[in-house]
């Protein structure tokens, strides 16, 4: 009879089990898809709405929106109905907002549990990811009754959105496993993160297109402003799906160098991270 | 029973926790060196005073944190008996819950649904399986909790506190089902401050004291050695005063003999003891005293302290050190196994400066004068009456001592 041999060393980055990690997160998999399910039945167990709060946030900031350039008459969105530009745009974005909002705190919100009982700790915040996206599927329905409400068909673009989704999962890991990692031990991480990801929105072509940042900024400020990795998501999203056209190239590129970068060294800061995240939350 | 695997290897193993204070961050050890190899289906108990280590040992063998130097090796899977009503959310109903921890303790869906019906009646919740556990009282709340962790297979089980869940029908399934475990081979380790439970299910023990084991052994020895120090230690600094390597001074044996027959190894109650404890010294001290403490075989109770100061001597020691003999002229124990242990003190601030283990043994036989619970020296003489009405007054030992008139 062959047994595992677990063994528990000091922590040291320079030692990274890596491929360890993810064995054993494999046999976790049935708790990732437990607490995912549950993680999604709970929210909307205790609300009244249910459901619907997935489409209320994207709609609301939607229909704020559409008021003031309504009442400014200056719609940034060309010749496409701003209410569907900006909700396109806004469907990828409040998955990421609340998804690594969320996430961030996953460690810190599951003190009694981190304390008690062992298992791959990274299934915490990837379970907010989760849910974030099941968020996203329910708000993108509503996306398609707009579509239909303003005659605005599918084009062959729209496969752009696969990489986009990808990209933005990837995004989520990474910054989500190193967000809520930082939060063990830095507590601001999660109070800074509302403020961030309100300059974040601001700082993405959500509300307003990438080619108009491109005219108005000279071309150093505009290479610092692709830099975000949500530049080229969000606007391949938009572009894929309502815009008919493909996605801005350097844009796409950027982002998915980021997350190709961020992903590994957050998932190796993270197990470096867990072995004494019992001791500190 | 050489030759077994060993499941469990502590290398060296060291615990550091800092604690913020409010000014600076202190850091202590929690665990000092900690060495342990745990045979394939043995049961080890550790036990040890809250604070000694316990939990911060479980906790590293859980992988819920890691040491901070030294190496922990396991061979086969592991999981720790203890109750997970923590993972539970109070929405969710009884069902969804067991589903819900048992995916947190690592077991697969389908081996949760196969052990459901088992884990229900287990924690006697029947009626209420579908019911949010927010509705549940307490006492069900745990007893759910604790029937999924009861029901893992692991190679290696961490069984902590299990005797303080539940009531008494319940505690003793959960006894129960760690005797089944136990039976089928599963490696055991028990970590309790319920002595007697570490006794009867345990092989072999280990004492923690301030992180570090102190002692090890057969699960009685241990046990009997945990009774004896817990007479040492100091409620008010929630240190034990053992600290023999900064005071300067170290018991290094004690012997018992019987002056009249220096080969024999037992005693007759009545007959005469001398106990030499030799001790050595660092630097010299003074106003010290020495004392012995007689105990019962299992350690727990304390049958005599004679000590050097009793009437208010004080004792001044030079370096390197000496012996010192104690006489008891007439054994007072009846027969019996009794384990002997010393202690030097410092009578200016009541510190104990250091400690012999009672790892000393006293066997005793029944001599010729009892067979009571112990024998207490008379002496006696006769009076006759004149009227011829005879009467045993009590005898005056201090003035006839030894001498029948």
């Amino acid at each position: 009879m062959s047994r595992t041999t677990t063994v528990f060393e000091p922590p040291a980055l320079g030692r990274p089990q890596t491929l360890a990690a993810l064995r054993r997160l494999r046999q976790f998999a049935d708790l990732f898809v437990t607490l995912s399910i549950h993680r999604i039945r709970v929210r909307y167990k205790q609300s009244r709405l249910g459901l619907l709060w997935a489409v209320i946030q994207p709609l609301a900031i939607m229909l704020v929106f559409t008021l003031m350039f309504t009442v400014l008459r200056t719609a940034p969105s060309g010749n496409v109905p701003f209410p569907l530009f900006a909700y396109a745009a806004l469907i990828p974005w409040t998955t990421f907002s609340s998804g690594l909002t969320n996430a961030s705190t996953a460690l810190t919100s599951h003190a009694a549990l981190l304390t008690k009982v062992y298992f791959p700790r990274e299934i915490l915040p990837l379970t907010y990811i989760v849910a974030a996206l099941v968020d996203m599927a329910i708000s993108s329905m509503v996306l398609a009754l707009l579509m239909l409400w303003y005659g605005v068909p599918l084009a062959a673009t729209a496969i752009w959105i696969v990489p986009a989704i990808a990209l933005l999962i990837g995004l989520l890991v990474g910054l989500g496993l190193l967000c809520s990692a930082l939060q063990v031990h830095y507590r601001d991480v999660g109070l800074a993160m509302p403020v961030l990801v309100q300059i974040w929105l601001f700082a993405t072509p959500v509300l307003y297109p990438l080619t108009a940042v491109k005219k108005a900024l000279p071309p150093s400020l505009y290479a610092l402003y692709v830099l975000n990795p949500m530049v080229g998501i969000v606007d391949t999203f938009r572009r894929g799906l309502v815009l008919h056209e493909s996605p801005d190239g350097p844009a796409l590129v950027v982002s998915a160098v980021v997350v190709a970068v961020i992903v590994p060294a957050a998932y190796i800061y993270f197990k470096y991270v867990e072995l004494t995240i019992a001791d500190a939350v | 029973m050489s030759g077994r695997p060993i499941d469990l290897t502590l290398d060296g193993v060291w615990k550091q926790y800092r604690l913020h204070t409010r000014r600076h961050a202190e850091t202590f050890w929690a665990l000092k060196d900690v060495n342990l190899d745990v045979p394939r289906g043995a049961s080890l108990g550790v036990i040890g005073r809250n604070g000694a280590g316990k939990s911060t040992l479980l906790k590293l063998l859980a992988g819920i944190t890691a040491p901070t130097r030294g190496r922990i090796v396991i061979q086969g899977t592991i999981a720790a008996l203890i109750e997970v009503g923590s993972g539970f959310h109070p929405e969710l109903t009884g069902r969804e819950n067991v589903f819900l921890s048992g995916a947190i303790l690592g077991m697969r869906r389908r081996e949760i649904a196969a052990k459901f019906d088992r884990i229900v009646q287990f924690a006697g919740v029947e009626t209420f399986i579908d019911t949010p556990v927010k509705w549940y009282s307490s006492g069900m709340y745990v007893r759910l909790g604790f029937a999924v962790a009861a029901h893992m297979d692991p190679d290696v089980l961490l069984v902590d506190e299990v005797l303080a869940v539940g009531d008494a029908e319940f505690q003793a399934k959960c006894l129960q089902r760690i005797q089944e475990l136990k039976q089928q081979g599963t490696t055991n380790l028990f970590i309790s401050h319920d002595l007697t439970a570490v006794e009867r299910l345990c092989d072999s023990a280990v004492l923690l004291e301030a992180g570090a084991i102190v002692a090890s052994g057969s699960s009685a020895e241990v046990v009997a050695s945990y009774h004896r120090r817990l007479s040492l230690w100091d409620p008010a600094t929630g240190q034990t005063t053992i600290d023999s390597p900064r005071s300067g001074v170290a018991l290094t044996n004690l012997a018992v003999r019987n002056p009249d027959e220096p080969q024999a190894v037992a005693f007759r109650t009545g007959t005469s003891v001398t106990l030499s404890l030799r001790y050595a010294v660092a630097r010299p001290l003074s106003n010290v005293e020495f004392e012995l403490r007689y105990y019962s075989a299992d350690g727990r109770t304390c049958i005599a302290a004679p000590r050097t100061g009793e009437h208010g001597d004080a004792l001044d020691l030079k370096p390197p050190g000496g012996v010192i003999d104690f006489f008891c002229e007439a054994l007072p124990l009846k027969s019996g196994s009794y384990s002997i242990g010393a202690l030097v003190r410092d009578l200016t601030t009541s510190r104990i400066l250091a400690w012999w283990d009672g790892e000393t043994r006293l066997y005793v036989q029944s001599g010729p004068a009892t067979d009571a619970q112990f024998y207490l020296p008379h002496t006696w003489r006769v009076e006759h009456d004149e009227t011829g009405v005879a009467s045993v007054p009590v005898a005056d030992s201090a003035r006839h001592r030894g001498q029948p008139t």
